[in-house]
């Protein structure tokens, strides 16, 4: 069963006639990798933008274990069902990272008893040491700045983890553990993770392909790990 | 909890921000206090003086109306000015209105005594009745001349014992009928101790009709005074009468028990306490419609009061405007800082609601840090404003003096008008501005109270929920795709 189905999903941005997507139809199960691919401006982004609530389509439904987005509170479907990776990472800036996933965990109410401790081991598992971790956004490098936006987006254990180039400004060592972990989260903890890439490394680890193209989108391989 | 704690550190990381609204904050403040200080203690005052002199209601003779009376009823071109006066039981008629809380009487009678040597007795004597000839000296009237005292009874008049220039200084104070306390220079003089008992003589008089009867008291001496009091005080002759060491003060109905209606010499007046200082024409009305003559106004001391407490009232105006100036352009300034501020926060706003805040937890986090930088200013501001609120007050207080001296130098010139309506306004003596020796509260202590630290706490969380509010309507405008799309 899904997890998330987007039926017959249409969307165009105020003040354009032209729309971005047309009838997307998909559907995303728990337990699998999900990487879409499309040309700039085809539209990838706006589905993930949709998909994590930011924003409702016009036309269609985006169904979350079967409810409709738009009937849902979707500041709590964001807080606590759904983790974004941004591409332009977007974190607390004068924030330390630590306080970041901290702050993330305290908006989805996390039950987690030493918050602080469970945001180290996040950040860890990413490759960010305590020291780095104690640093301000600021002063943290792209790479480790995407790392922290990944540890983040897993800091409140959603069900689905969608990622934006998510490995756009990781070196070739950092983005093999970062795909291990997405990798590891489909497989092991039954999480949907929906990534957006141009990247052939990434699309590599994904067990459905999903192409966009002039709005439509449509499955280009499954693939078998 | 966690919107608290995100709150304070965002406070922290934007020292910059809120350092400047915060020094608007504590400029508004330190106005405030300062303002609401002097406010507060002015008002107290001002509440304070209005009760004494806006309250009290004296029914005395109008000089005007008793000489144009005179003049009026004379036929052998001589002016006969007898003081009116109003017996006892006018003055009981009177107290018994629904729109006085109170009313105290007082008596006074001049007496001699055969026993009592009194202060100044080498001056002679003298007594209340004012017999003037257009252009002649006092005399008898129907071949009757009016006694001359050496001493007075002073019925309830204790109001020196209470503003402090006079004090017992022996005994007790008189509390029964025929009771006493002497001057301790007239005991002195005569060698008078506690328990000695003296009778005095005095006289009730209707020169006009010719009637002249005998008064007699015997008095015990319960106690002595200090008397820090001129000697003669207004009085404008000199003699063993007018000295208030001969003094004997005694109850009101000692001396009133001999008191004959339409006779004079024992001279009974009454102040009466309004429930509230606008009832006077009311009262005036009552009591002309009780039978109150014409010749007799009831007044309240105004012209001491405003004397007194017009620079007060100057400081307060000034303060109260100066502080709704400064809150009314301080809101505005932290209105403006703030638009300002959410605007650069846009973005930080974004990845909250990104992050699924909600909007209202938003908006609590950015009130509470106006919170708590306005709670920072408001124990800076309070300090600050507490130390700068005396020399504040002395400054704006002198020039306030300045200003009602110079007001009043101004009516007193011969081009300034108000020496004219002295004698034509038939307001009786005290209805000019120029009319009273009372010297103007040259200071004023002003202090922080619970009352004025809460108002002050109230206004400055107000200012804090205006600039927080200002935030959170524009938050509402902003969704988060938006925010971070503009800024990606």
């Amino acid at each position: 069963m899904s997890i998330l189905a987007l039926q017959n999903v249409s969307y165009k941005y105020e003040g354009t006639k032209k729309s971005v997507l047309k009838g997307v139809t998909a559907e995303f199960e728990a337990g699998k990798v999900y990487t879409i691919v499309g040309k700039s401006g085809s539209g990838k982004s706006t589905m993930l933008s949709l998909i994590a609530g930011l924003d409702i389509c016009k036309d269609g439904e985006i169904l979350y274990n079967s409810k409709n987005l738009r009937n849902i509170d979707r500041d709590e479907y964001r807080a606590k069902g759904i983790g974004v990776i941004f591409q332009a990472y977007n974190l607390i800036t004068n924030a330390t990272a630590v306080q970041n996933i901290v702050l993330s965990m305290n908006i989805s109410a996390s039950k987690e008893k030493n918050k602080k401790a469970f945001a180290y081991s996040l950040l860890e598992r990413v490759g960010i040491d305590r020291e780095t971790a104690d640093r301000t956004v600021l002063k943290l490098s792209g790479g480790e700045q995407q790392r922290v936006g990944i540890a983040r987006a897993l800091s409140h254990n959603p069900d689905i983890i969608i990622a934006d180039e998510p490995t756009g400004n990781l070196d070739k060592d950092t983005e093999a553990e970062v795909l291990k972990i997405f990798t590891s989260l489909a497989h092991d903890d039954g999480k949907c993770v929906i990534i957006v890439t141009h990247s052939r490394r990434v699309s590599d680890i994904a067990d459905v392909i999903l192409g966009i193209s002039e709005g439509k989108i449509s499955v280009v391989k499954h693939q078998k790990h | 909890m966690y919107i608290f704690e995100n709150a304070f550190r965002n406070v922290l990381r934007n020292k910059g921000r809120n350092t400047l609204v915060g020094a608007i904050i504590l400029a508004v403040i330190v106005t405030t206090v300062i303002a609401l200080m002097i406010s507060t203690t002015a008002s107290g005052i001002i509440d304070d003086y209005k009760g004494r002199f806006s309250s009290e209601v004296q029914i005395k003779p109008n000089m005007q109306k008793v000489r144009d009376e005179a003049m009026k009823n004379s036929t052998n071109g001589m002016v006969r000015m007898t003081m009116p006066t109003l017996s006892a039981e006018e003055y009981i008629a009177y107290g018994e209105s629904e729109y006085l809380a109170g009313s105290l009487y007082t008596a006074s009678a001049g007496v001699v005594s055969d026993n009592l040597t009194s202060i100044d007795g080498e001056l002679g004597g003298g007594n209340g009745v004012m017999i003037t000839r257009m252009g002649g000296m006092p005399g008898e009237e129907n071949g009757v001349q009016p006694k001359e005292f050496m001493m007075s009874l002073q019925g309830n008049k204790f109001s020196e014992f209470e503003d402090g220039t006079r004090a017992l200084s022996s005994g007790e104070m008189p509390d029964a009928i025929d009771e006493c306390l002497v001057s301790s220079e007239l005991a002195e003089l005569n060698n008078i101790k506690i328990g000695d008992t003296f009778t005095f003589s005095g006289e009730v008089s209707n020169l006009k009709e010719g009637i002249v009867q005998p008064t007699s008291y015997t008095l015990t001496v319960v106690g002595t005074y200090y008397d820090l009091t001129e000697e003669y005080g207004t009085a404008a002759q000199q003699n063993a009468y007018t000295n208030r060491r001969n003094e004997i003060l005694t109850t009101y109905d000692t001396v009133a028990q001999e008191f004959v209606a339409g006779m004079n010499g024992i001279r009974i007046e009454g102040a009466f306490y309004l429930k509230e200082p606008g009832m006077l024409d009311a009262f005036t009305s009552e009591l002309r419609n009780k039978g109150l003559a014409e010749v007799f106004d009831a007044t309240t001391d105004t012209a001491t009061y405003e004397k007194i407490v017009g620079p007060v009232e100057g400081l307060k105006g000034i303060s109260v405007t100066f502080m709704i100036v400064v809150l009314v352009f301080g809101g505005i300034i932290i209105a403006l800082l703030s638009s300002i501020a959410i605007r650069e926060r846009k973005y930080e706003i974004g990845v909250l609601r990104a992050m699924g805040m909600k909007k209202l937890k938003v908006a609590l986090g950015l009130w509470t840090e106006m919170i708590i930088v306005t709670c920072a200013c408001l124990v800076i501001g309070l300090g600050i404003g507490s130390a700068a609120a005396q020399p504040v007050t002395n400054t704006l207080l002198e020039g306030q003096i300045q200003a009602a001296e110079q007001a009043q130098v101004q009516s007193q010139s011969p081009y300034g008008g108000m020496g004219g309506m002295m004698m034509g306004s038939g307001g009786g003596m005290l209805s000019g501005t120029a009319n009273t020796n009372a010297e103007p509260l040259s200071e004023l202590d002003v202090s922080l109270d619970l009352n004025t630290t809460l108002e002050i706490t109230g206004i400055a969380l107000s200012l804090a929920t205006l600039a927080a509010l200002i935030s959170i309507s524009r938050i509402t405008k902003y969704e988060p795709i938006k925010i971070l799309m503009e800024r990606n």
